[in-house]
């Protein structure tokens, strides 16, 4: 990725100039500058506080509207044909979020994600080896927050349309089929497999500007059934709350968990029947309401025989996500959760704040908040604000929640808690 | 290093069961096993020497045995501090562990010690001290040894310790995040398809199997209550008519009681193997006490006395085993009308 | 044992010289028995105050099972 007189798509080389590039973002009258910088993978380089990272992606014409509800009108996405600039990614640093306490402050906006571009931090990260077109859009100072925050959202999705439509006159290098035939489907041999993924959890809040499923904002949202594609290809991105563990939408793109339900429908194991988008409330009745039918509709909607369960972090999330599962496994679809580890001491019995023993298949991507990486002084720092810069240039220490791609809630993790 | 063991009588050479009382000696260099573990202990370290107390005594004296310890430990100026190996002995397995916590926290030198995973001293003890999984038999005794001077070592020269299927103890109940080959979504799969076929899977956070049970309420007054005498300590009858073993018992036996004042030697024996039997065979009211049992009913303190009482051997049990039998005998109360029980542990 | 009857719904008061364990396994009326050999007894007791202590650890059993609440005495 370099900034050139031009944008366009050579092979793998991707040129852009930086002019067109700020002035679709400008677009957007509530900002009234971008900064504009490229970091490649093993520079000394660390951007902060990270707003959300997304894969550069541009659906072919005719195929369906790029971040439907965001960028354009609402129509149905995960079918046709859509372009991706793999090895490339836009990160979109929030130069409103104040410093102090790692960012802390603020939970509307995210919290302390820092890309970390060298060293340790950086090999461990699945975003380390990723060419960053890294923005700071800064809005005019009487935009309010909220509308900052959705300017952000616009911006992050335009970039990565802008820089994906180079690719629309040229053949991949590669392509990826997605394909289900979805419940009604038969082979009535091979089990039936289906993900009930969290997209928000509204216990932190959510504007009512604020998009998360085909643009919209999700309050009072019940349990929906998605089609997998969807989730890839723009239906979702992340709310602005992620509790500091491990949400981009680069990962809903390149989601992990429906990669490997694919995996098993492509190679024969399973039949993966279709996926539920749900919300964590912030109210025990909803919760219940909420568990209930998602757990309905995987049994009788999508018939599943078994289930592979995420949360939007936090606690309340993960209370949610556990009733959720009790409910599946009292109906008999078996149940396999993704959690965190929620102890403060590091032990076993500890970790899980709900223990039910049906829901007995856990994986933990485990915050890791033993794992230490030391960190050197970086020559480049990029920043939101001058606050957070002096923040990000004095670090000498951190853990992998403070790091983008490396505790991923999203299943990209390759943190395990061994038993010690 | 220099090296303090701790053993019991039985393994201290003082003799079995009868001499479970004998208070806590301090002998000069290795005993019994000590021995076999001084010889693998790496060059240059030695057991300096060892402390012999009775499993009745440590448990009951547990203030004397650990002030005693502590003191020996810093006479001697240990490096480590080993205690067992316990095999199933529960005495031995909780004083061990007692020891142990006490020495780590007084003189901050390593411990380790040794049981078998069904031994009491593991649950409460695990968190604090290593204990290296030493399985039940005594026939492990030299392997047991190995790992404990490894462990041992490691602790001593503040070397990382392996996870504990590689080093062999007992997890601790810590969690360490580790980087892995594989991603959260592929042992999610993977999870979610051996789920499925109905194969056995590990979660990786283990679910808690001791759950608390709400306290059951008494559903009339003591007063009018029909209260069931049930023990572990092996009281049966005379030439133990069911044939209760002296451990790991599977069976259970209900005796009458009939109209009888009190229980009498000459009717009953012990069948336990882990107690000096020899107290309650002089008077099984210790272990069973009818006699005070039928007072309470004369003065109308409770309303009647179970017509049975209910035994079983709890001598290292495995917990299933006494899961099972907790069952069946609370089903055989419930049949009877047994509105509460007493029952005596030794 | 004391736990599957407390399970099933019996009130149980366990008399036991060990009582840590019993803790440990969720008993919830636990009376601290006098000895492993002798645990509703005293050797070292005259007879009559052998009988009366196996008295007082009785009646505190008995206590323990009138009362709602998790006992350790």
């Amino acid at each position: 990725m370099d900034f050139g007189s031009k944008t366009q798509l050579e092979g793998t080389r991707l040129q852009i100039y930086v002019e067109e590039l700020r002035r679709c973002i400008l677009q957007d009258r509530r900002l009234q500058s971008v900064d504009l910088e490229i970091a490649r993978p093993g520079e000394s380089c660390r951007a902060g506080y990270v707003f959300d990272i997304i894969e550069p992606r541009a659906k072919e014409p005719g195929s369906g509207a790029n971040f439907p509800g965001i960028l354009g009108p609402v129509t149905p996405v995960g079918q046709g044909v859509t372009h991706v600039l793999r090895g490339a990614a836009v990160t979109v640093v929030d130069g409103g979020q104040p410093g102090g306490e790692l960012g802390y402050e603020s939970r509307r906006g995210g919290v302390s994600k820092i890309l970390e571009m060298s060293g340790e931090a950086a090999k461990r990260s699945s975003y380390g080896d990723l060419q960053h077109l890294v923005m700071v859009p800064r809005a005019h100072p009487d935009i309010k927050r909220h509308a900052v925050l959705n300017a952000l959202r616009v911006a992050s999705c335009r970039a990565a349309v802008f820089l994906a439509q180079t690719a629309l006159s040229q053949l991949p290098d590669s392509t990826l089929d997605f394909e289900l035939k979805g419940p009604k489907s038969g082979n009535g041999n091979l089990p039936r497999v289906a993900y009930i993924g969290q997209i928000h959890g509204h216990q932190h809040g959510t504007e009512s500007d604020e998009h998360i499923l085909y643009g919209a904002n999700t309050r009072g949202m019940m349990p929906t059934p998605l089609h997998p594609n969807e989730w890839m290809d723009g239906a979702v991105v992340t709310s602005y709350s992620w509790g500091g563990r491990g949400l981009e939408t680069y990962f809903y793109q390149n989601h992990p968990i429906i990669g490997e339900l694919y995996r098993l429908h492509q190679s024969g194991q399973a039949n993966f029947v279709g996926a539920i988008a749900t919300i964590s409330s912030d109210q025990e009745s909803e919760m219940k309401r909420n568990s209930m039918m998602a757990a309905q509709i995987a049994k009788w909607n999508l018939g599943a025989d078994g289930v592979v369960l995420t949360k939007y972090a936090g606690g309340a999330p993960h209370t949610d996500m556990f009733e959720t599962a009790r409910q599946c496994e009292a109906l008999g679809v078996k149940t396999v959760a993704l959690t965190s580890d929620t102890a403060s001491d590091s032990r076993a019995e500890s970790a899980l704040l709900i223990n039910t023993k049906e829901v007995n298949a856990i994986v933990s991507h485990s915050e890791g908040s033993d794992v230490r990486f030391q960190l050197q002084t970086v020559d480049r720092i990029i920043a939101g604000n001058s606050e957070v810069a002096d923040i990000l240039s004095g670090l000498s220490v951190l853990t992998p929640a403070a790091l983008c791609g490396i505790a991923n809630n999203q299943g990209a993790s390759r943190l395990q808690p061994i038993i010690y | 290093m220099k090296v303090v063991h701790y053993l019991n009588q039985f393994f201290g050479g003082v003799g079995g069961e009868e001499f479970a009382d004998t208070p806590p000696n301090f002998l000069e260099g290795p005993v019994g096993p000590g021995n076999l573990l001084n010889q693998i202990l790496p060059e240059g370290s030695q057991i300096v020497g060892t402390i012999v107390c009775g499993d009745n005594y440590a448990v009951e004296n547990q203030q004397d045995i650990v002030s005693f310890v502590n003191a020996k430990v810093k006479e001697a100026r240990a490096d480590l501090f080993v205690a067992g190996p316990c095999f199933n002995a529960g005495r031995y397995g909780m004083s061990a562990g007692a020891v142990c916590e006490a020495v780590k926290s007084e003189s901050d030198i390593p411990v380790v010690t040794a049981m078998s995973e069904e031994n009491p001293g593991v649950d409460v003890y695990r968190g604090e001290v290593l204990i290296v999984d030493s399985g039940s038999s005594p026939a492990n005794m030299r392997d047991v040894l190995v790992r404990i001077a490894n462990l041992g070592a490691k602790l001593a020269n503040d070397e990382p310790v392996g996870p504990p299927s590689t080093e062999g103890y007992i997890p601790q109940g810590f969690l360490r995040a580790e980087f892995v080959e594989k991603t959260a979504a592929q042992r999610l799969a993977e999870m979610l398809m051996a789920k499925l076929k109905g194969e056995s899977f590990e979660p990786e956070i283990p679910v808690t199997t001791f759950e608390p049970i709400p306290v059951p309420l008494m559903t009339t007054e003591i007063a009018k209550a029909k209260i069931a005498l049930v023990t572990d300590g092996g009281l049966v009858p005379r030439s133990n008519p069911d044939n209760l073993p002296r451990a790991f018992s599977r069976v259970w036996g209900a005796y009458s009681i009939d109209e009888r004042p009190k229980l009498l030697e000459e009717d009953f024996e012990v069948a336990h193997g882990g107690y000096d039997n020899a107290h309650v065979q002089q008077d099984p009211n210790r272990l069973v006490p009818v006699d005070v049992m039928r007072e309470m009913e004369r003065s109308g303190a409770i309303g009647s006395l179970h017509e049975e009482f209910l035994s079983t051997t709890g001598n290292s049990n495995p917990l299933e085993n006494s899961r099972r039998i907790g069952r069946e005998m609370a089903q055989r109360l419930k049949d009877a009308g047994v509105d509460a029980v007493i029952l005596t542990s030794t | 044992m004391t736990t599957e009857m407390e399970k099933a719904g019996i009130p149980v008061a366990q008399v036991t010289p060990m009582t840590l364990v019993a803790e440990t396994v969720g008993s919830n009326r636990i009376i601290r028995g006098r000895s492993i050999v002798h645990p509703l007894g005293d050797v070292d007791l005259a007879p009559e105050e052998e009988h009366e202590l196996r008295r007082m650890l009785v009646q505190r059993a008995l206590d323990a099972l009138a009362s709602e609440d998790r006992t350790t005495a």
